[in-house]
């Protein structure tokens, strides 16, 4: 049981090579970000991993946390793109 | 053995996060990437909720899960297109395609 809950973390970790690689070398910003994305991807997986390892509910709440702040962290970084590209900021 | 069908379900979303990863690291361009990156962490992510209410079976737990698919759901279509349109204002464009 606790072994399974650990091959997650592993495959988790796995999936965060490649999601490090692309926000480290780009070699766009848009791909830094889309990287960093990733990241947020795996985070929320490893959140919830995290509660159904310790059976507490507090853990779920900082999955919701963590995909807000994704979101707004996406956005901003999207807006910077679009002002730097000169195009409108809508 | 609704906690097997748990177990499953979030075996397939670690896959599928993998293919994302893979897709993340392995796809040409801007756009594409974050083709991968949105649609298949999307799947991959509501499956896992999807997993661990089966593994929970609990009302606290279940609840909670939903609200995060909703935030997930409500959410990530428009961070990606923002960021899509962002990306392609600043110029980037499929490679193979000569505009």
């Amino acid at each position: 049981m606790t072994l399974l809950f650990m091959l997650f973390v592993v495959v988790a970790g796995l999936a965060t090579v490649p999601g490090l690689h692309r926000l480290l070398v780009g070699p766009t910003l848009a791909d830094r970000v889309i990287g960093l994305d990733l990241l947020f991807a795996i985070a929320i997986v490893l959140s919830l991993t995290a509660a159904l390892l310790s059976q507490r509910t507090v853990f779920l709440d900082v999955a919701m946390g963590l995909a807000v702040v994704g979101f707004v962290a996406t956005l901003a970084w999207a807006r910077l793109i679009q002002l730097r590209a000169g195009g409108d900021s809508e | 053995m609704t906690a097997t069908v748990g177990w499953l379900v979030c075996g397939l979303a670690l896959l599928i996060l993998l293919i994302a990863a893979l897709g993340v690291y392995r796809l040409p361009d801007a756009l594409s990437r974050q083709h991968a990156a949105t649609k298949a962490a999307t799947l991959s992510l509501t499956l896992f909720a999807l997993g661990t209410a089966l593994l929970a079976w609990d009302w606290a737990w279940t609840w909670r899960l939903l609200v995060l698919v909703t935030i997930l759901f409500a959410t990530l279509p428009l961070a990606s297109h923002a960021l899509g349109r962002a990306a392609a204002d600043a110029g980037e464009r499929e490679r193979g395609d000569d505009r």
